[in-house]
């Protein structure tokens, strides 16, 4: 499973995160509005929620030790 | 005889052990739903201030701070948010040596980012940099100081979680199997980030920039 492969989907995650950083300044260089903003900022929320904060093992009995 | 009670005291064992598992497996649950109701009443707070950087500035203007230093910072935590899921992917893994270097990381990453909203957003050290905003002057620099105050403020706490779950592993307190310490530690850390995702557009990047002159 993606999530278990260990240190490699971290930096995977990690590089999306960055670019995505990236976007958002040139979006605001272009003054795209606000609200697409938040809305790239949501996407790098919910990809740091899921993957880091195993938000999923709250209603699964994954990564139980 | 003996043997009997050999078998009943090893089956007495396995039960005791797998109930222990499954007590341990609740708590467990219990221990992540609760952490995450807490994020969910911090949400309030920060959303609060969110609200509070929309209704006093609007979506077309922010005060005029330093883009170069906000990606620094910015990246300096996203690095940080890396450094903390690598550190606690040792752990799952038993690898303690992977695990100190990793979070180690991530507390300097954290009082890095601190020392550069300390330095050149708040202005603490004019001597190093001078800055142009005070919490008391102007809308702007009193939404400034509350978002980055408060957003610090769990800075600092996350860095002294960090160091307090450090010693601990040092101590031998987590195993690859048992590490609810870490795992909480790096949820709350990866909050701090998150909270950041939203600030960083809405303090740097979103609205044109309004110069205020410095006092």
């Amino acid at each position: 499973m993606l999530k278990q492969s260990g240190y490699g989907i971290v930096i995977v995650i990690g590089l999306v995160l960055a670019a995505l950083t990236v976007v958002e300044l040139f979006m605001a260089i272009n003054h795209v509005g606000a609200g697409l903003l938040m809305l790239v900022a949501a996407l790098k929320a919910i990809l740091v929620i899921y993957f880091f904060m195993h938000v999923s093992r709250l209603w699964t009995a994954e990564g139980e030790h | 005889m003996a043997a009997v009670t050999t078998t009943a005291q090893a089956a007495a064992i396995h039960h005791d052990t797998h109930a222990g598992h499954d007590n341990y497996a609740a708590q467990l649950r219990m221990n992540r739903l609760g952490l995450w109701l807490f994020f969910i009443s911090e949400a309030f707070l920060f959303g609060g201030l969110l609200s509070v950087r929309f209704f006093l500035w609007g979506a077309d203007t922010r005060p005029e701070l330093d883009q170069t230093i906000g990606l620094i910072v910015t990246s300096v935590l996203l690095i940080s948010s890396i450094s903390m899921r690598l550190a606690e992917t040792a752990m799952e893994r038993g690898n303690r040596r992977m695990f100190s270097i990793f979070i180690l990381l991530t507390a300097l990453f954290g009082t890095i980012f601190l020392g550069g909203v300390m330095v050149f957003e708040w202005g603490l050290f004019p001597s190093i940099y001078q800055g142009h905003l005070t919490p008391w002057d102007n809308k702007y620099g009193a939404v400034v100081f509350a978002m980055t105050g408060m957003h610090a403020l769990h800075v600092i706490s996350g860095i002294v979680f960090i160091l307090i779950v450090w010693n601990l592993a040092r101590k031998g307190s987590f195993s690859a199997e048992r590490h609810w310490g870490v795992e909480s530690c790096a949820i709350y850390w990866h909050y701090v980030d998150v909270v950041w995702i939203f600030f960083y557009p809405a303090l740097y990047l979103i609205g044109n920039a309004v110069h205020i002159a410095a006092h």
